[in-house]
């Protein structure tokens, strides 16, 4: 059994009255992949920003290798080595992809201004190597055609990828995955499955929330269940669709559990 | 200090926070629904207080209550075309937050200079509007000025909350300023709520233009500081909450005044300035924000 | 994919060289062509004001926030300036450089500001400079309050003291073309890119783990010691410094410049400059009704697309180079 790499303990996050995520225990091992899902409002997005310290949490802690990581910013964490995507993509519209990526690599440099006004040969290589590696990222994900191109204007399926290309060009440990599915059709969802197993192959732990069953289920190792904030159930793809538990969830919301093709209406 | 005193200055904080809580709610009342920081909220004040100085230059025997309501119409009237000519544009280009806070701050240089060609430079004084002989009050004799200025402050608030409370407009406007895509799914003329909404901030506004220039006097950058200064009151009392904004500036009025007195009076400026920058790092969500946390 | 190597930045065009050279050129040559006293001291002016705009363009151009209350900055520098050399006789070098270290080092201040955004923030540096502004008014004893600072001696260099309004102006010039050469290098580097990225979209610049506080604050304090170096320059041009240079209007001022001039556009900032501070002598007759153009155009700007006059006629470059 690998390492635990990240460990949240009785988690909470609470909005004035709303507990939208109530004492939630997880542990993700390091290169799994780690699927969230739960009926709309289960607080599968609240729990990554969690993670990802976009939210401060409200009780509980959070491990990362070991390390209490509870009271870290998000510039930290990315900078431990922690990554996210953005539900409704966050890029920087004016820079080119390639620039795009290249700002996830900004936090391991050390040149700062004055370097940046005399431009030492250090600086200048640094330069060249980040622009490399920025490149090789955008090829990873196939994008490499569209390395000079202004990210505003990007198609949808294109922008989506870029995100990605951006959170792993710095090859971080874990990488947290905002529905990276939406929107997406079947022949991208399936191309998207890929990637994420080459992903982890490369040596990055992924968490991912998603609605898109196909992917959860065809590309998970494990799969934690919440529902009205609370864990209800973790287990292998087989396990979560088997349990009756989980399957009343969804139904009794009026959702599905859905058959391949079908995707959760958002 | 005598009890006298002390009363006079209590009263005379007391009324310049009704001023500066009605500025305080046109801010709150703007910013609930559409997020702008209005900086132009302060030359609403300006203009009215100028408007309603020019009626009473025509017809110098208007009754203090018309004279409000001629700088409420003059404001509100403003504050419309404002909404129409330059917000709405700017929100249906659906242009940055940074540009539409910029646009507001080219509407104040463009308000105060024109106020500046119109009615120069000099600070214009107001006529009395209110007898001369002090009210007395429990044995405390109160300037009748002040005491109005409260009275109309509280009277004009009341009745807007009694408005949004109980009117439909109302009603509609609070669902709008809540969440505006909800209200238009649900048919609320988004426009006209919006329209509504700086028609209410601008004869706010108006009407604490008529108050401070009769307490006071009427120049061309009064609006400025004033303005400022109601943004610190709403800040204070909590962005976006009404009650907040009233709160805040009857608080902010009494702390300027008292300060004013105790700690220096050439700061007196200087003082809102220090609290809000204290508010904005220290306590972001105002008083208001406070008291919700604690219960 | 491309053969070549792939580039973060584009490198500067030719033509954007070859301009800048000419220009260049033109602007130091021309106390030679003996104009008159006058021009070389509006000249001067926009040069000094290029100065200061240049700071913000980096603060709202570059890293989106809106601060308009750099006239503080300004007005630290000046008066800091003025009461080296006056007070302390100081030599105008030491008085220059310490000018904008003092300025740099008041705006370590506002650090804790730079945690806000948008119109917080805005409102927040305006309450910055109407503290400075009350400071320089009230403190009689250190800055001569409302009766202001008297006698600045002329910019001096090595004991050379300028009298020719030539040499001033020639020195204004050196020092904004200083500044904007090196904040031009600050935006082709990692660092523009950092901050750039900051404006476009904050939450995902923290989520890549950009030190976006400090990115901020370092902004800041660049375009403070900008601001206070052309302060300086002021200070020594004019001789003679009063609170009114430096209130609000000043602020909201060098705002106009930086967005008549184009958001984003260094060179933008200069042209700006220069339209504010010569449009009005150019036509007398709108001298009174300045403000009020400026206040209109502002909000035409931001209605009609930021790209002011720089985006205007970048855009006519590319016309013209199509044909």
């Amino acid at each position: 059994m690998s390492e635990v790499l990240l460990e949240a303990v009785a988690l909470s996050r609470r909005f004035g009255g709303l507990l939208a995520v109530d004492s939630v225990d997880l542990s993700v091992h390091a290169g799994s992949i780690h699927g969230l899902i739960g009926p709309n409002g289960a607080g599968k997005t609240t729990l990554l920003n969690l993670i990802a310290a976009a939210l401060p949490v409200s009780a509980g802690a959070l491990r990362f290798r070991g390390e209490d990581i509870t009271r870290w910013s998000p510039a930290r964490r990315a900078r431990a080595g922690i990554r996210r995507t953005f539900q409704n993509l966050k890029l920087f519209p004016e820079m080119t992809a390639l620039q795009n990526a290249a700002i996830g690599l900004h936090a391991g440099t050390r040149c700062g201004i004055f370097a940046a006004l005399a431009r030492p040969p250090r600086q200048r290589r640094e330069e060249r190597e980040i622009a490399a590696a920025a490149c090789r990222a955008l090829e990873f994900v196939g994008l490499a055609a569209q390395q000079d191109a202004v990210a505003a204007t990007l198609p949808y399926g294109h922008r989506r990828l870029l995100e990605i290309a951006r959170a792993i060009v710095a090859q971080p440990a874990l990488l947290l995955l905002d529905e990276p599915a939406a929107g997406l059709n079947q022949t991208e969802a399936a191309s998207l499955s890929g990637l994420i197993r080459r992903i982890r192959e490369r040596g990055t732990t992924l968490v991912l929330v998603e609605h898109h069953m196909d992917v959860v289920m065809t590309v998970c190792d494990t799969i934690t269940v919440l529902n009205y904030g609370r864990k209800l159930a973790q287990g292998t793809p087989l396990e979560i669709q088997q349990s009756p538990e989980v399957v009343e969830a969804y139904l009794g919301h009026g959702d599905e559990l859905p058959a391949e093709g079908a995707r959760a209406v958002a | 200090m005598s009890a006298a005193d002390l009363a006079d200055l209590f009263a005379g904080g007391l009324a310049i926070g009704c001023v500066y809580s009605l500025v305080a709610l046109g801010f709150a009342m703007i910013i609930r629904a559409t997020g702008i920081i209005h900086f132009a909220q302060g030359e609403l004040l300006m203009l009215g207080s100028m408007g309603a100085l020019s009626a009473l230059w025509l017809l110098p025997k208007m009754p203090a209550v018309l004279v409000l309501a001629c700088g409420m119409i003059a404001s509100g009237l403003l504050a419309v075309a404002m909404e129409f000519l330059v917000y709405r544009p700017l929100r249906l280009r659906r242009v940055p937050l940074m540009n539409v806070i910029t646009a507001t701050v080219g509407m104040s240089i463009l308000c105060i200079n024109a106020a500046r060609i119109i009615w120069g430079s000099e600070p214009l004084r107001y006529p009395e509007l209110f007898s001369s002989s002090a009210y007395g009050f429990f044995g405390v004799r109160v300037s009748p000025q002040l005491v109005w200025i409260m009275v109309f402050g509280v009277v004009l608030m009341g009745l807007m909350q009694l408005f949004l409370k109980y009117t439909r407009t109302g009603l509609v406007m609070q669902a709008v300023a809540q969440d505006p895509e909800v209200a238009q799914l649900m048919g609320a003329n988004l426009s006209r709520m919006m329209v509504y909404t700086f028609a209410i901030a601008g004869m706010m506004a108006g009407a604490a233009g008529v108050m401070f220039g009769s307490l006071f006097f009427s120049f061309f950058e009064m609006g400025f500081v004033i303005g400022i200064k109601g943004f610190v009151a709403a800040t204070l009392g909590g962005l976006g909450s009404l009650g907040g904004a009233m709160l805040g500036g009857i608080l902010f009025g009494l702390i300027e005044t008292f300060s004013a007195v105790y700690v220096s009076s050439a700061y007196k400026d200087g003082i809102g300035m220090v609290l809000l920058i204290a508010i904005l790092l220290l306590l972001p969500s105002g008083l208001v924000g406070l008291w919700r946390r604690r219960s | 994919m491309s053969a070549a190597a792939p580039a973060l930045a584009a490198p500067l065009s030719r033509a954007h060289k070859v301009a800048t050279t000419l220009i260049l050129a033109a602007l130091v040559a021309l106390p030679l062509s003996g104009p008159h006293q006058f021009i070389l001291h509006m000249l001067s002016l926009v040069a000094i004001s290029s100065i200061v705009a240049l700071g913000l363009q980096l603060l709202l151009g570059f890293s989106g926030q809106l601060s308009i209350g750099q006239a503080a900055f300004y007005g630290i520098g000046a008066y800091a300036s003025g009461l080296f050399a006056t007070k302390l006789g100081m030599p105008f070098p030491a008085a220059f450089v310490l000018a904008g270290l003092v300025a740099a080092l008041t705006s370590l201040l506002m650090v804790p500001i730079t945690r806000l955004t948008g119109a917080y923030l805005a409102v927040a540096t305006l309450g910055f400079s109407i503290l400075v502004y009350l400071l320089i008014k009230n403190e009689e004893w250190l800055t001569g309050g409302s009766f202001g600072l008297m006698g600045i001696p002329r910019p001096s260099l090595f004991g050379f003291v300028l009298t020719k309004p030539g040499h001033a102006y020639l020195l204004c010039v050196a020092v904004a073309a200083i500044v904007y050469f090196a904040l031009l290098r600050l935006e082709h580097s990692r660092f523009g890119r950092a901050i750039n990225a900051i404006r476009q979209n904050e939450d995902a610049a923290r989520a890549s783990g950009l030190p976006v506080t400090l990115l901020k604050s370092q902004c800041f304090v660049i375009a403070a010691f900008v601001a206070g170096l052309g302060g300086s320059l002021y200070a020594h041009q004019v001789r003679y410094l009063a609170p009114t240079d430096f209130t609000f209007w000043k602020s909201v001022e060098i705002l106009i410049m930086v967005v008549i001039g184009g958001m984003g556009s260094l060179f933008g900032a200069v042209l700006g400059a220069a339209v504010v501070v010569l449009l009005p002598e150019l036509l007398r007759e709108v001298g009174d009704y300045r403000m009020l153009v400026f206040g209109a155009i502002l909000m035409a700007v931001m209605l009609f697309g930021e790209s002011g006059i720089a985006g205007f006629l970048s855009q006519c470059l590319k016309f013209f180079s199509k044909r």
